[in-house]
């Protein structure tokens, strides 16, 4: 069991931490870790596609050592598949098997009345724990040593879904209408949310948040994730390729290279044994960064120029 | 430390960022937590819990910057600061935050005292400007200033006069400070409460005295009194910036919403287009949820098929059938014509912002011939789109027949049961044929015609308006000539498209 605790002790310490873990990150990015972990509040995270946002998550489950729990969202997501469902298979097939007993239970009682208050003992069963399938929410909240749950892409699912988070963002708890209302155990799970800003997140949401927004990296902290992710890539390689994402992303296009693009890119000219970036090369390659046939276009006609500049 | 936050949070309010109370509790348990001793990793803390917007953090980063740069309006953290500044200040160099958060609270204090110094000592040898009437008296001896404030001057206390300052400050409420045309009452309503009076009064005493040292004396406390002057203005300039540039802002721009916009002047348009945009992306963040209306009763059978398939097709879970409402389809029609002038480019102000924050609008404007500006609208920027409006289809009188046939020819084909048609214009038609028939198909075929008519309702259908004939083929006509009018109008159209 890793020793949270100790880990958390401090911005640096956390810091170190995720960079053993072979995450590169600014201090803003552990700052908000930290206060999530002492303050027990949710991260939302924003920021443009590819930064790092579910990275984080992960990086911090691994770094814990706690169990990862993860909640896609998308349109149309609900309560039966966010925190419970009932095993309706299962009820229907124990009411067949006690059907045949149900005579049994109801032998000598006179009336009406009294039949139903010898239900009545039997109590709810059918709608007790045994018969409950967690969801990745409920799940999150019975973890015995507390767990990471992430909430992928919050802005996908609809507005109904966000007014259900609330609850457990803010108290650690769900109430199942049958039950009763679950709270988290000992350990409250640490919740990273994410979001891509397809829409503006609900003010109430955002409120019971941290809000963590990952812009792109600069020069030196993009050249140092790529040394930790990609080792092998020799330094002047290194240097060339992030100075000409860089370029890429001040021009107008219509979406520009995201960090997980880079890394690729490095794997990609590692296999192609390269030493140094070349106009060529980086026109055969343009199709690992470049994700529109529009933006291959606009880059190719200027991949002279920009090669100069990177030299 | 707590009054230090809440003013901090007063200031971030101020300035248009939204904090709730559960917010500020949560700003001050993360105080608590990091403590004020490192600045950049308190910035870096705050700036997660309070703004919750990209745009918010940048105003956050800004008022953090312009706040804990300044000596707290109380001054006793000013003074704490110093202390501690001084105290520790040897020990913990090596640590850096500690020196960092507190220097930066001294800093503007001790650069005026420096310059104070030097001027002082400059002066007695090199007085060619301003002290020409003055007569040199050169160094010497001085007798002691007899007034209260003459000896807090003379007493060369720089922490005790910035205190009376503050505490003259809060005195008169320099907090409440609005708007910059007050900024000289509130200097001279802290010069007072400090004693300038008495002052003046010494002054001009020590000045008729026959005693050199006397009137060394007077010269000495009429310079520092100046310097004082200079210290007031400065401080109430910040009060002014941190707590009321904004509220003034707010104030204009309520006044703004209720004048008529022809009576706008040309300088508030620059915040008059502000306020539209600001409008215009309230109302479609509003509305922008696309609903749906469950039609209860009506059962979709593949669907809950399909969803019960997992209970052995026992149909426990059951699913209706549903509409799903979309956001409005708006065509907007503008009249730029001269006799509309005025109104014309707030209307395409509108138009453009509307076109900014809803997907599906298309803008037409005409004075006698009409034509789609959607994509001139797309292409430049706000001044420029309006500018190349008014420029390449305004001036001509106005002819809403034409502009009717031609917008018949147009585009009547794309106008269904979901569109509704925004009509912005005075309906004067210069005596010519309204074509109202067109109108009528437009009615007919839309699901809403609005008709907004900056004119008041009382000069409708005088002269050449053409108001009752176009009326009776419209839904909703309304008079909109503010920008209260417009958003209230928008604001129904967008709510009543359910």
């Amino acid at each position: 069991m890793a020793d949270i605790e100790q880990m958390a002790a401090s911005v640096a310490s956390l810091k170190e931490h995720f960079e053993n873990h072979r995450y590169i990150c600014s201090d803003q990015i552990a700052t908000a870790v930290y206060l999530a972990y002492h303050l027990r509040k949710p991260i939302l995270i924003e920021g443009p596609p590819g930064v790092g946002k579910t990275e984080l998550a992960k990086t911090t489950s691994e770094m814990f050592e706690l169990p990862l729990i993860r909640l896609q969202c998308y349109e149309g997501l609900d309560e039966a598949k966010a925190i419970y469902e009932w095993k309706y298979g299962k009820q229907l097939l124990y009411t067949q098997v006690l059907k045949e007993a149900l005579d049994e239970v109801l032998a000598g009682a006179k009336g009406f009345a009294q039949s139903v208050n010898r239900l009545h003992e039997f109590g709810d069963i059918f709608f007790s724990e045994e018969f409950l399938e967690p969801r990745p929410l409920l799940k999150a909240l019975k973890e015995e040593d507390g767990c990471v749950l992430l909430i992928d892409e919050v802005d996908k699912s609809d507005h109904e879904f966000e007014s259900l988070l609330l609850e457990i963002l803010s108290d650690f708890q769900v109430s199942i209408p049958e039950i009763g209302t679950v709270k988290a155990n000992r350990e409250p799970p640490m919740v990273f949310l994410t979001s891509n800003n397809t829409r503006e997140i609900s003010d109430a949401l955002k409120r019971r948040c941290l809000h963590l927004y990952i812009p792109f990296p600069d020069v030196e902290l993009e050249q140092r994730i790529i040394h930790a992710r990609v080792p092998e890539v020799p330094e002047e390689l290194r240097r060339q390729l992030v100075a000409f994402i860089h370029e890429l992303r001040d021009l107008d296009l219509k979406k520009v290279p995201a960090i997980s693009e880079t890394i690729d890119w490095a794997r990609t000219l590692l296999l192609l044994h390269t030493e140094s970036l070349d106009a060529d090369l980086v026109r055969d390659t343009l199709n690992v960064i470049l994700k529109f046939q529009e933006d291959i276009e606009n880059v190719d006609s200027e991949l002279n120029a920009l090669a100069a500049k990177i030299k | 430390m707590d009054r230090t936050l809440t003013n901090f949070i007063r200031s971030l309010r101020m300035a248009d960022v939204r904090i709730s109370t559960a917010e500020t509790l949560d700003a001050m348990n993360t105080v608590e937590l990091v403590g004020y001793k490192n600045r950049e990793f308190l910035r870096d803390s705050l700036a997660m819990v309070l703004p919750k917007t990209a745009d918010e953090k940048e105003t956050f980063y800004n008022c953090f910057d312009e706040f804990f740069a300044f000596e707290d309006v109380s001054g006793e953290r000013g003074e704490e600061a110093h202390a501690e500044g001084e105290e520790h200040g040897d020990e913990q160099t090596g640590e850096g935050g500690e020196g960092g958060g507190s220097g930066g609270e001294r800093q503007p204090g001790e650069p005026a005292g420096g310059k104070r110094k030097k001027s002082k000592k400059k002066k007695p040898n090199n007085n060619l400007f301003e002290e020409e009437e003055e007569e040199d008296l050169g160094p010497g001896a001085m007798t002691e200033a007899t007034s209260e404030l003459g000896e807090l001057l003379m007493g060369d206390s720089k922490v005790e006069l910035t205190m009376r300052m503050a505490a003259a400050g809060e005195a008169i409420n320099v907090r409440e400070i609005q708007i910059f045309t007050q900024k000289g009452l509130y200097a001279r309503r802290i010069m007072d409460e400090m004693g300038l009076a008495d002052l003046n009064r010494e002054i001009s005493d020590l000045r008729e005295s026959p005693a050199v040292p006397a009137r060394r004396l007077g010269q000495e406390l009429k310079r520092r009194r100046d310097w004082l002057r200079e210290q007031v203005r400065d401080y109430v300039e910040r009060q002014f910036l941190l707590n009321a540039d904004v509220t003034g802002k707010k104030l204009r721009e309520e006044l703004l919403r209720k004048v008529k916009l022809s009576n706008v002047e040309h300088r508030n348009f620059r915040l008059i287009q502000e306020i539209v945009y600001k409008m215009a992306k309230k109302l479609t963040t509003m509305h922008s949820r696309r609903k749906k209306v469950y039609k209860r009763g009506l059962l979709n059978v593949p669907r809950t098929l399909r969803h019960n398939m997992s209970y052995d097709g026992a149909i426990f879970d059951l699913h209706w059938k549903s509409v799903k409402i979309d956001r409005p389809k708006v065509f907007a029609i503008c009249d730029v014509s001269g006799s509309v002038a005025n109104y014309a480019r707030f209307m395409l102000m509108f138009l453009y912002s509307l076109d900014e924050v809803m997907p599906k609008v298309r803008s037409f404007a005409f004075s006698s011939d009409l034509a789609e500006v959607t994509d001139l609208f797309n292409r430049n920027k706000i001044e420029d789109a309006i500018a190349k409006v008014l420029r390449d289809y305004s001036g001509g009188s106005t002819d809403y027949g034409q502009a009717f046939v031609d917008f018949r020819k147009l585009c009547m084909d794309d106008v269904d049961n979901r569109t509704t048609i925004i009509i912005l214009g005075d309906a004067r038609n210069n005596y010519g044929d309204p074509h109202a028939e067109i109108l009528k198909e437009m009615y007919d075929r839309s699901k809403r015609v609005i008709w907004l008519n900056p004119e008041a309702r009382l000069s409708w259908n005088t002269g050449d308006s053409e108001m009752r004939r176009y009326g009776a083929y419209s839904h909703q006509v309304e008079e909109c000539n503010s920008l209260m009018h417009l958003e209230r109008v928008v604001g129904n159209l967008l709510r009543q498209v359910t």
